[in-house]
């Protein structure tokens, strides 16, 4: 019901509210200006429509980019054709970094609603990364993000603590970037939330039964209320790990 | 019979009931300003808003969608049974008047078609907790019929099994066996509607419903006697030649008879809309002053006999489960009036039958063969509708608060919505504040609600936050007057 969560767009000089790089480039004391003058090419491309392929599987790798507003998500088709979703990438978030080991995409990036990017040439913010240490660590750190994100399907896990793991990651990762970390809309289907937590659709209507029924959450059609925060982490400790 | 509102539980208290029973005095200036034209707000936005472009592909897009919500409501099927046996003069529902029976075999073989085809659209886990077969006359159909009809839902959709669901029936007592009661509760029915509207013989002879009170006693036993859960009598003012003092001898039939849900819903008279109302001459119809003095006549029955005001025209025992729900706070609206379930996907089947699934309302022909044609080409018949947008769904709710509890609670709005209240109805409330001077509503700074006077013209406090209504003075459709 509430208005999607979207970034402070930025302009010339100020970078995004969500930008994934400003803070490095501002520790090092670098303005938007400066990353002109390095030829680091940085585009706002979008607005894309719900169900467009921001890239597909197989793509030649150019760019990373990252999401200014809207959810879009990553997912391969396995080899019996069946969709496997491998992440949601939020607002600040980098798309394509799987990408940087190989020269075309592994995975099918979707935009889940209306979606904004900021691409940067990926040649161009590695060329930044070796002058800049603090640009190179960010770099790092998305990177280690990004295989983390996987923790959350591997290991024996109940449908209850998936559920609620999902949902503080969702938390944090709105809460990191400036929005509420108790209130949003969960941008992906149900379908999408079965197939990365590896649960059957109703086992996650049930799921989320289950935690509003012990007043954890409030669902109402897509929007979420978390109610009690602190409950919701001690379920998903095992997995988050803090 | 359809309506179509569809309300959350009460946001922070449950309505005030006290404030029913006060004396309401209306002088006639502010009559003559408040007897004008308005929606009856069975949904927001209102039907004449919906439009051609919005068809089956639309809904069903709309139906997919609720399948991806994290906890996808539950269904609610509607069923419209067109046919009746008489006219009733007063009657603004789609029907078609036959005594010719076999019409019904082909009238379901269609309606198992299409819940064939719009079935599929929604996710086998979603249950259906609700069947409403309404009319016309549900029981033009045979025992037999309906058993078969419920076997084909049975087939397409999940219907519950829980003892909580609301399985109704519209009942027509004077067609009516009563040794086939026994075979709808066999169905799973527990719930019965009878139409009374009035005892009294010439309001009766005047709408052409003459319906005895032993008929309709009769099959109140009889419903009771087969183990159903409830009973509900509807009851209408503002019916030609209704006088106080026949009505309050209706009051007192119906009370002593114990029904445990009563509704009493306004005549609205449309004759250029609704063909039958032309046999009513107006001239047989209560002026707003006796209106008026018939309703408050009902409630103040009604209150003393020992029923709880719902909300709107809907009263209930004070054990009955709405009654319980609403001071558990769990009470809803649906389409079908008050549940104690929690809302539903609606799904209307049949001629004219309107569904309201996610953010998206939407009907079906109102004319029988258009209805039929649709279905023999395969095609979900689906002749209009429409997608709310996000400023609809605010006013929506807002407005079905008003019409189910008769207040807002601000603070639940602006949390629910993002929104300043004050800011976003800025216009509303400007439109509402002669209606404050007038003392049909207060407002704090937590709330806004109808006095016990405002609570009679609720539909004039609701068109104050309506922008479909307010946007387009020029194409403005036709309402019945609002008293």
């Amino acid at each position: 019901m509430r208005t999607v969560p979207i970034a402070d767009d930025g302009d010339a000089l100020k970078f995004c509210s969500t930008c994934a790089f400003s803070s490095a480039c501002l520790d090092q004391g670098y303005d938007k200006s400066r990353l002109g003058e390095l030829h680091v090419l940085v585009e706002h491309v979008g607005p894309f429509a719900e169900g467009t392929h921001l890239f597909r599987e197989g793509d030649p790798f150019e760019a990373i980019a990252a999401v200014r507003a809207g959810t879009v998500k990553t997912y391969v088709n396995d080899s019996e054709g069946r969709e496997q979703v491998l992440g949601f990438f939020l607002p600040g978030e980098v798309i394509g970094l799987n990408a940087i080991s190989r020269n075309t995409y592994p995975c099918n990036a979707v935009a889940l609603d209306s979606v904004s990017l900021c691409r940067f040439s990926f040649p161009g913010i590695a060329a930044l990364a070796a002058r800049m240490p603090g640009v190179q660590q960010q770099l790092f750190k998305l990177l280690s993000q990004d295989i983390g994100k996987a923790a959350l399907l591997a290991g024996n896990y109940t449908a209850d603590e998936r559920m609620a793991a999902f949902l503080v990651s969702l938390s944090r990762r709105y809460a990191a970037r400036g929005f509420s970390p108790t209130r949003f809309r969960l941008t992906m289907t149900r379908t999408d939330i079965a197939n990365y937590l590896r649960l059957a659709s109703e086992s996650v209507s049930r799921g989320f039964r289950r935690l509003q029924d012990m007043g954890l959450v409030a669902v109402d059609r897509r929007e979420i209320e978390l109610r009690d925060l602190p409950k919701l982490e001690a379920l998903a400790s095992s997995i988050l790990r803090g | 019979m359809q309506s179509l509102i569809q309300v959350r539980a009460p946001a922070s208290s449950r309505p005030d009931t006290a404030s029913m029973q006060d004396n309401i005095a209306f002088d006639a200036a502010l009559l003559r300003r408040y007897d004008k034209p308005g929606p009856r707000y069975t949904s927001y936005p209102t039907a004449p808003a919906f439009t051609a472009d919005f068809g089956a592909a639309q809904l069903r897009e709309h139906a997919l969608r609720t399948n991806e919500e994290p906890i996808p409501k539950p269904l609610s099927l509607y069923v419209h049974v067109p046919y009746c046996f008489s006219p009733c003069f007063y009657c603004g529902c789609n029907r078609i008047i036959t005594r010719d029976r076999s019409r019904a075999a082909p009238y379901l073989l269609r309606l198992a078609r299409e819940a064939e085809m719009i079935a599929p659209w929604f996710d086998r886990d979603r249950e259906v907790v609700q069947v409403h077969l309404g009319g016309g006359t549900p029981n033009f159909l045979t025992p037999a019929q309906i058993f078969e009809l419920m076997e084909s839902l049975r087939g397409h959709f999940r219907l519950s099994t829980r003892a909580d669901r609301d399985f109704s029936i519209e009942l027509d007592p004077r067609f009516l066996n009563l040794g086939d009661i026994a075979s709808y509760a066999a169905c799973g029915f527990s719930r019965a509607s009878f139409g009374v509207q009035d005892f009294d013989p010439v309001v009766q002879k005047a709408v052409n419903r003459e319906q005895s009170v032993e008929q309709t006693l009769d099959a109140v036993t009889a419903c009771r006697d087969s183990g159903f859960r409830s009973v509900n009598l509807d009851l209408i003012y503002g019916l030609p030649k209704q006088t106080v003092a026949g009505f309050a001898r209706t009051l007192d039939i119906v009370t002593a008879t114990r029904p445990d849900r009563i509704a009493v819903y306004g005549y609205a008279h449309m004759p250029q809309l609704f063909k039958a109302q032309t046999q009513i001459e107006e001239r047989d119809l209560p002026d707003a002053g006796t209106k008026l003095a018939l309703l408050q006549l009902a409630i103040d029955a009604l209150s003393a006999a020992g029923y709880r005001h719902i909300g709107m025209d809907h009263f209930a025992l004070p054990d009955d489960e709405l009654a319980v729900a609403q001071d558990a706070l769990s009470l809803h609206r649906n389409f079908m009036g008050y549940t104690t379930h929690a809302e539903c996907d609606l799904i209307g089947l049949g001629v004219s039958a309107i569904s309201h699934i996610g953010d998206s309302f939407s009907q079906n022909p109102r004319d029988l063969p258009a209805w039929e044609i649709a279905i023999d080409n395969g095609q979900p018949p689906v002749w209009r509708g429409l997608a709310l947008s996000h400023d609809d769904v605010v006013r929506a709710d807002v407005i079905q608060q008003l019409m189910c509890h008769g207040a807002v609670d601000i603070a639940t709005i602006e949390h629910r919505y993002d929104i300043v209240f004050a800011e976003y109805f800025a216009e509303a409330l400007v439109r509402l504040a002669p209606l404050a001077v007038d003392g049909l509503v207060v407002r704090d700074a937590g709330r806004i609600a109808a006095t016990s006077r405002g609570r009679l013209l609720l539909r004039i406090i609701a068109m104050c936050f309506d922008n479909h209504l307010n946007a387009a003075p020029a194409a403005k459709p036709r309402y019945s007057r609002v008293i």
